[in-house]
């Protein structure tokens, strides 16, 4: 029988992908720039107050997430998104249910979520539709939403949890049960007697990931939502910021005696970080088993709770019988989408690498740390560039893998972290790396020449010029303003003339001979300082210290 | 600005020379702009829109009282094509609540009444104008406007436009854009057209039938090429010679034989057809058109929309929002709602909501059944589930169950489901998303006008102008 509920026939469904479909073809991957460093550490904290018996007791956890998409525009309407704006300056019409306006989807939109649903293994619905749910309240000015109940856009997925992720203590799958495309509501704030109502959240387009019940312990259903952070900043989908509420996650707790019937759960809403999402369930958990240790003859009633931040306890927010009837209803305003098979599988095949299989694929091809790849994903979630850097600086060498994974992860990074630099690939370019890797590990150099060659870099960079001069940088001119000479196997000491009277000649000298470099340098251009060291160097026979020399040098065209 | 009888008749009388000075208006608001002079295809005409269609400088308030004092911020998608086009809006029409009525009475208390203008005797008591278009009917049936924009949701064109003895055209759904149109069903809401004949709906139509891209089930430039093809390759270039017209045997016929006779003469080939699911189509129509109205009509009331009777202070937002959708919605609203509630309940939904579904979908699949030129999105030929090919190019049956009734002082004495029969022979072709036309066709015994109405496959309007012209000219001599 046909599906009754996909928007009937009679308007066009949206095509997607199909060739014929010229006009709504979406654009090519989008580009967004940023990074954040993501810390992997979790300080969980640890369970307190045991209660008798409670080893007895199983956990079952199934979330629900929130997750803003980002396109930079409202999911039906050509609003820009915002956050932390003037309230109500980021509104269409739309947006405010004016009468008249009607829904424009988005593509874009659609596109992310796709992939977003393709990274997690679902199975894509060849055709979905759009619904309404229904509600009185004034954070949502059409007193509906515009969701996906009857047919979502995909369903049956699931991601690996791996043991040690997040301190779990499993490899296990967390099924996915369904994605949907649906709008967010706008913002409310009691002030006073007042409740103001700020409409820049409203029409948001965002993505509801339902799991299946598949975690046993807060740590798990923490490391799922580590893992989907990392999965959305990754496709470019989502920026996954609990803080900023651009994630925000609904979580269903039961528990049951091992073995029997799953009990009766509760929700836990809105939830703005991985550590109040543990909090909640472990508050869950004991107030479950507590209560069917008193009382076992009762069940628990089936309520929505909120956190309370402070104490770390759920509270009541309402109970099952005041739940409400959205009365869901096919949104005639929106054609259905259809999807072709082949575009799909053009999106599959381009989807990126998934920070856990870089992990898997590095740790299995050099034997390097998972921690420290861990780290170089951290560098850059959305385009892995911490992760390409590492792979031009081994190029495949396996012999320099692990060495170099050292020299990035520690040596670079550790420097970096002492400047007030941010890493990005620029800062030493990878071919230098490699080379002073290569010279280290070939004896021509040594390791502490190679430590001050990325000081000596770092030193000269400016945190407003991360891309400066040493993309055309050769390792030997490095060398040779440093003073140091590759010799077969043995190394040229630094530190044969340091008599400070002696470099201040050097520099004198120097600053003489180069004075297009002196009044370059007072006319701000502070780089050209690396003409006048590399004229004390010349002038030393290499043998003078650079940091020394620098410094002298500073001193001397202070006045 | 309100209505008041000198300012209709100072105003509406420089519009228009043929303005009658029946003291209860069509209108519900009139442009005091004077028309400068324009040019583009409706170069100076004087066009009425219905009070749902939004305008920027005019109180669309849909006929109700919890919209009174909103003027819209944008103008309708096809308002600012009939302005582009150089037509002189003239006025906004009075409407049932919200679109919802089949005869023009659901009107707030501070509205007079609409009355239908096509009286054959000067002294007869007022009758309806039909509905929910009543007052664009009436409007140019009095002769105050060159034509009038409605909208058709089951009925609302095509039925006033019988009883006012004019022109109503109810597109094909998606061809003319909703956006700026107040919603009440979205599935069935369609812009339509009326005037005194064929030629005026036609060039109007012609403006207003474009894609939008603010409106996705706006039809494509694409899926209305594709329609015109597919009528070229069915259909010889003029002249209505081969062309076939299907009989619901369903529907009782009151054409007239001499109306029939005629279109044999000019070479039509009429025989009977059976649309057994129309049968269903009224309790169908009214179960969808409600639940959809529920939903769209939530907005009014809680925050931004509703006008905010302000002398009571309310305990909270919930407080408010009740107090002012009690005070705002009329009682046929209000009807609706609380019935479009209880279809989408989750107790009721799978039994009246999707069986509603279910009948619109058999409805539709029994037309398509019917008609030989193919449904321009169905990808290859039409080939029918039993293999029969469909052998009618259009459907004719009278628009309504007859003249226009008696009209009711207030909305009392009306009992509603007499009210909602008024539709049955209207809303089949909403429910398909088919075009079909009211055309003028005789006058009842009682003198007051009859309309037939031609039903098309989807995009085929061009055809049903083509065998309207042939009824316009049977109906001169009548």
């Amino acid at each position: 029988m046909i599906n009754l509920l996909s928007p009937w026939s009679i308007t066009r469904p949206i095509l997607i992908g199909y060739s014929s479909s010229s006009k709504i073809t979406i654009s090519a991957f989008r580009n967004f720039s940023g990074s954040t460093i993501k810390r992997y550490s979790s300080k969980g904290k640890g369970k307190s107050k045991a209660i008798d018996g409670e080893d007895d007791w199983e956990t079952i956890i199934g979330l629900e997430i929130h997750a803003q998409l980002k396109t930079g525009r409202k999911l039906f309407s050509p609003a820009s998104t915002s956050y932390g704006e003037t309230p109500n300056t980021n509104v269409n019409l739309h947006d405010a249910a004016f009468p008249g306006t009607l829904p424009v989807l988005d593509l874009h939109a659609v596109r992310l979520s796709l992939i977003t649903a393709l990274a997690l293994q679902c199975q894509i619905n060849s055709r979905s539709t759009f619904d309404r749910k229904h509600y009185f309240y004034h954070d949502i000015p059409a007193s509906y939403q515009i969701t996906q109940h009857y047919n979502p856009l995909a369903r049956h997925g699931k991601i690996q949890i791996f043991e040690g992720d997040n301190k779990v203590e499993r490899t296990f799958d967390v099924g996915i049960h369904q994605l949907q495309i649906e709008q967010d509501t706008a913002k409310s704030q009691n002030v006073g007697d007042n409740t103001l109502v700020d409409l820049n959240r409203a029409g948001t387009g965002l993505m509801e990931i339902v799991t299946e019940p598949d975690m046993r312990s807060a740590e798990e259903a923490g490391a799922f939502v580590r893992k989907l952070q990392g999965l959305l900043r990754r496709l470019g989908s989502g920026d996954g910021d609990m803080e900023k509420g651009n994630l925000r996650v609904d979580v269903n707790v039961s528990v049951r005696r091992f073995g029997a019937p799953f009990g009766t759960r509760c929700e836990i809403k809105n939830i703005n970080s991985v550590r109040f999402l543990q909090a909640a369930i472990e508050s869950e958990r004991r107030r479950h088993i507590k209560h069917y240790l008193e009382s076992p003859s009762i069940p628990i009633k089936q309520e929505t709770r909120g956190l309370n931040e402070l104490t770390l306890e759920t509270f009541p927010l309402r109970s099952k019988e005041e739940a409400m009837d959205y009365r869901y209803m096919p949104d005639s305003n929106l054609p259905a989408i259809v999807i072709d098979q082949g575009y799909l599988q053009k999106l599959t095949h381009e989807l990126p690498e998934m920070p856990w299989d870089v992990v898997k694929r590095l740790t299995n091809t050099y034997s390097v740390q998972k921690r420290d790849v861990e780290t170089l994903i951290g560098l850059d979630e959305y385009h892995a560039r911490g992760i390409r850097y590492y792979e031009d600086v081994v190029a495949g060498d396996k012999k320099i893998a692990k060495k170099a994974m050292n020299w990035i992860v520690h040596e670079l990074l550790g420097q970096i972290g002492k400047t007030s630099l941010s890493w990005s690939p620029d800062i030493i370019p990878s071919g230098l790396m490699r080379e002073m890797i290569i010279l280290v590990e070939e004896g021509k150099i040594t390791g502490t020449t190679g430590k001050s060659i990325i000081k000596h870099i770092l030193s000269t960079t400016t945190s407003s010029s991360t891309k400066n001069n040493q993309e055309e940088m050769q390792i030997e001119d490095i060398l040779s303003m440093l003073g140091i000479e590759i010799t077969e196997g043995k190394h040229s000491s630094s530190s044969s003339s340091e008599d400070d009277t002696i470099i201040k000649e050097l520099c004198e000298k120097a600053i003489r001979n180069q004075p297009k470099s002196v009044s370059d340098y007072k006319k701000g251009n502070e780089k050209v300082i690396m003409r006048l060291i590399g004229e004390v160097m010349k002038l030393s026979k290499g043998t003078a210290n650079a940091t020394k020399v620098k410094e002298e040098l500073i001193e001397l065209l202070k006045d | 600005m309100r209505i008041t009888r000198q300012r209709l008749q100072s105003v509406a009388a420089a519009i228009k020379p043929r303005i009658s000075d029946a003291s209860p208006t069509p209108y519900s608001w009139i442009s005091n702009a004077t028309p400068g002079s324009s040019t583009g295809k409706l170069a100076g005409k004087a066009i009425a829109i219905k009070d749902n269609i939004s305008y920027t400088v005019a109180p669309t308030s849909c006929s109700s009282s919890i919209l009174r004092d909103y003027n819209p911020p944008y103008n309708a998608t096809c308002v600012q094509s009939l302005i582009s086009e150089g037509a002189h809006i003239v006025g906004q029409t009075k409407m049932d609540e919200f679109g919802m009525g089949s005869t023009t009475s659901h009107l707030p208390s501070y509205y007079s009444p609409v009355h239908n203008p096509a009286s054959p005797q000067p002294n007869e008591p007022p009758r309806s104008a039909g509905g929910s278009s009543g007052g664009s009917a009436a409007a140019v049936a009095e002769g105050s406007s060159w034509a009038a924009l409605g909208t058709d949701t089951g009925g609302s064109v095509r039925l006033p436009a019988s009883f006012c003895g004019v022109v109503g055209l109810k597109p094909s759904y998606g061809l003319i854009s909703r956006r700026g149109v107040v919603a009440y069903a979205d599935s069935l809401d369609c812009v339509g057209v009326l005037g005194r004949d064929i030629d005026t709906v036609e060039q109007v139509f012609e403006v207003v039938s474009q894609p939008d891209e603010r409106d996705m089930t706006c039809a494509s430039l694409s899926s209305r090429n594709k329609a015109l093809e597919i009528l070229k390759s069915y259909i010889p270039e003029t002249g209505i010679e081969g062309i076939r017209i299907g009989l619901p045997k369903e529907i009782t016929q009151t054409a007239s034989s001499s109306l029939l006779d005629y279109l044999k003469n000019q070479g039509a080939i009429i025989q009977e057809v059976s649309l057994p699911s129309i049968e269903k189509a009224l309790p169908a129509y009214y179960v969808l058109a409600s639940a959809e109205a529920s939903s769209n009509l939530g907005r009014f009331g809680g925050n931004w929309f509703g006008s905010s009777i302000t002398d009571t202070v309310d305990k909270n937002g919930e407080e408010r929002r009740k107090r002012i959708r009690t005070q705002g919605f009329g009682k046929e609203v209000k009807k609706r709602i609380l019935a479009g509630t209880w279809a989408l309940s989750a107790d009721e939904f799978d039994n009246t909501y999707l069986k509603a579904l279910y009948l619109r979908q058999l409805l539709r699949q029994n037309y398509q059944s019917l008609f030989r030129i193919p449904h321009p999105h169905s990808s290859h030929q039409q080939i029918h589930k039993d293999g029969k090919k469909g052998v009618i190019d259009l459907i004719l049956h009278p628009t309504a169950i007859g003249t226009a009734p008696l009209l009711n002082s207030g909305e009392k004495g009306t009992k509603g489901s007499d009210e909602y029969s008024q539709d049955l022979l209207t809303v089949p072709a909403s429910l398909a998303g088919l075009p079909s036309m009211s055309v003028p066709a005789g006058k009842g015994q009682d003198g007051w006008p009859l309309g037939v109405s031609l039903t098309g496959q989807w995009g085929m309007e061009k055809l049903i102008f083509r065998l309207g012209r042939v009824i316009e000219e049977w109906n001169k001599g009548q």
